[in-house]
């Protein structure tokens, strides 16, 4: 990876560069809501910006894939549409600053999911053109993080325009892209970086790489799940699972979608949006004849790991998992995605072995 | 900084207006209809370049949209027709509708009928109930004038559960009155005043037993009559690459981005609606 530049971001010099850069852009950093809950939002006040942070509890996703989206207006006449207003803004800059590798990935893969195909996503695309992605590697993982089983790293730079390193009372502020650097240009006063700084980050990213409680051998995972549909085990993976959603909800790299239609008849406008939606939900693929092709968590479960380590890699090329974890983190069940990946690993091994036998 | 000057975007979400030119009753029962649409802008005529098989997302605008197939051939130029049953919220918010009213088109969407790949062979269009509102649009694309030197015989067999409920009535009896397109009626029981055949879909195929040589067959219906159709074909020796069938699926953007109507790693709305058999017998089995 060729580094564009070198600087240093002094911790003390936070709120500055959140200021200047602020004019121009939708500033937005991780910080607690008034939950307390980690969330990335936009920063009015810099004192609220914490970057010590394993990882936020909600991915960015929503800063360029609202939980709700106006995809159109419409005005009637009380009875027939009259005009269809379509002006969706293209005109919103942004800043994502401290976003995890992790969720750099995941834009990256909505990215190409949402170009892929005849017909482009403009409304994703022009958002993801728009946004500067300022990155910070991750010196201290999460028990649940396995980023570095599905193609990642704790200091992955790939997706960012921009990457922070933590030295302690200032940051390595490297230049990864052409956008970053014309970012530069607005905070010329930050300082060159010295060799021992870069040396540093080096370090802590190795020793990083060496805390990870748990990882997986995912290389060759399309080809274990293939042919795995009828398998019994997902009967017993599925188990525990309650059907709640919770894992595509807070899942950074998950897109689905609804479609609905609001309308005010006192001012005879209307709007159709999308929200998110899950593939865990029985009305997901509920046909109107009462015909229900996925009709319990079994299937619903199945078609969730499958989409996203067996389909993802058939149809684009790429595993559609960044392994940030959070699924793991919020089941209420306590399903554990890579237990589930581990046993349909080893399942297929036994079955191997007693093909030998026989 | 990043330059958003001249930024023009395309949103893909957008439907095409069009008006119900006329709205006819299909059955007795009156809860199929079919609506006849006709752009609001001249342009979009244009713009609307589709195949027999292909669908459209029909919009309702403020109560929402649906993926309906398109009855219509490209060949019927002017208007667009679509047949629709009072099924769901949106379905049942159409039929409402009277002529003269707005609704929204957008599309065409799917991947239709392999039209060049059915040239220079027999076809044989089979029909069940409510699912022939795309065969009407491939057997009126293979009459067409211009269109029928390209395609060998054409039979198409067509069951339905009682005369009442018989589709395009006007239509079939035009099909009838020529002489390059066998067309043969079923109905399941016997009905006072019907003079076609009576009995299930699948039988009447065995009965009638077309040849497997060089032909397409056209396979579209409730799964039961699919089913046992497609074992009646196999019994006659058609090849799975020789069967085609069109696909139903809970969609909502049908433009492969909301997810839903995924089987396996295909999508029905962009990889469909259809499948050859050899396509879908390598799908798993969830659809």
């Amino acid at each position: 990876m060729i580094i564009l530049k070198t600087k240093i971001l002094n911790k003390n010099d936070i709120g500055k560069l959140i200021i200047e850069l602020s004019e121009d852009y939708n500033f937005y950093a991780p910080l607690k809501n008034e939950n307390g809950i980690l969330i990335f939002d936009k920063v009015f006040n810099i004192k609220d910006v914490i970057l010590d942070y394993f990882n936020s509890k909600f991915p960015p996703k929503e800063i360029l894939f609202p939980r709700t989206e106006e995809l159109f207006k419409f005005k009637t006449d009380g009875k027939n549409i009259i005009e269809i207003i379509n002006q969706p803004r293209t005109d919103i800059k942004n800043i994502i600053f401290g976003i995890r590798g992790c969720d750099a990935h995941a834009f990256n893969l909505m990215e190409k999911f949402f170009k892929s195909g005849n017909f482009q996503d403009d409304l994703f695309l022009i958002k993801k053109q728009n946004s500067i992605l300022i990155g910070i590697g991750c010196n201290l993982p999460k028990s649940t993080c396995f980023c570095t089983s599905v193609g990642g790293d704790p200091f992955n730079k790939n997706y960012t325009d921009i990457f922070l390193s933590d030295l302690g009372d200032k940051y390595l502020f490297e230049i990864i892209s052409d956008a970053g650097k014309k970012l530069l240009d607005k905070i010329e006063w930050l300082v060159d970086a010295k060799e021992s700084d870069i040396k540093n980050a080096e370090n802590l990213a190795k020793k990083s790489r060496t805390l990870f409680k748990q990882t997986l051998d995912l290389k060759d995972i399309n080809t274990i799940l293939d042919n795995q549909f009828n398998n019994t085990l997902w009967n017993s993976l599925t188990n525990n699972c309650i059907g709640c959603g919770n894992c595509a909800f807070i899942c950074p790299t998950c897109t689905c979608f609804d479609v609905i239609d609001e309308f005010y008849p006192s001012k005879n406008i209307g709007r159709r949006i999308r929200v998110w939606d899950s593939c865990q939900f029985d009305i997901y693929t509920l046909h109107a004849s009462g015909h229900n092709p996925r009709n319990n968590k079994i299937p619903r479960f199945r078609n969730r790991i499958l989409h996203k380590f067996l389909y993802y890699p058939l149809n684009y090329g790429f595993l559609g998992c960044v392994g940030c974890g959070r699924c793991i983190q919020i089941c209420p069940a306590n399903n554990d995605l890579r237990n589930t990946l581990q046993a349909l690993k080893l399942d297929k091994i036994n079955k191997e072995k007693m093909e030998v036998k026989k | 900084m990043i330059s958003t000057e001249n930024l023009k975007i395309s949103n893909i979400y957008v439907p095409m207006l069009a008006i119900i030119k006329s709205i006819t009753s299909e059955n007795k029962v009156n809860d199929i209809k079919s609506f006849e649409l006709v752009f609001k802008n001249e342009n979009d005529f244009k713009r609307f370049k589709y195949i027999p098989g292909q669908f459209a997302e029909i919009s309702l605008f403020g109560v929402g949209e649906c993926p309906i197939g398109i009855a219509s051939s490209p060949t019927e130029e002017g208007s667009l027709l679509f047949t629709i049953k009072k099924m769901g919220y949106v379905t049942t918010e159409i039929h409402n509708c009277e002529v003269g009213d707005t609704l929204g088109i957008r599309g065409p969407l799917g991947n239709g009928w392999p039209i060049e790949h059915m040239k220079n062979k027999n076809v044989i269009v089979i029909g069940g109930g409510f699912a022939f509102s795309t065969l009407r649009s491939l057997v009126n694309y293979i009459i067409d004038e211009k269109n029928r030197k390209f395609f060998k015989k054409v039979l198409v067999i067509y069951g339905n559960r009682d005369p009442g409920e018989v589709l395009y009535k006007e239509t079939i009896k035009k099909w009838k009155m020529r002489d390059d397109i066998e067309v043969i009626l079923t109905i399941d029981k016997p009905y006072e005043g019907w003079n076609e055949k009576v009995g299930f879909v699948a039988p009447v195929v065995k009965e009638v037993a077309p040849s497997p040589d060089n032909a397409i067959c056209v396979v579209c219906g409730p799964p039961i009559m699919i089913k046992t159709t497609i074992a009646v074909l196999e019994e006659l020796h058609f090849s799975d690459d020789q069967i085609l069938n069109s696909l139903e699926m809970r969609m909502k953007c049908g433009i492969g981005k909301c997810g839903r109507c995924n089987i396996g790693n295909k999508y029905v709305c962009i990889d469909g609606p259809v499948f050859s058999l050899a396509e879908l017998k390598k799908l798993p089995n969830e659809y």
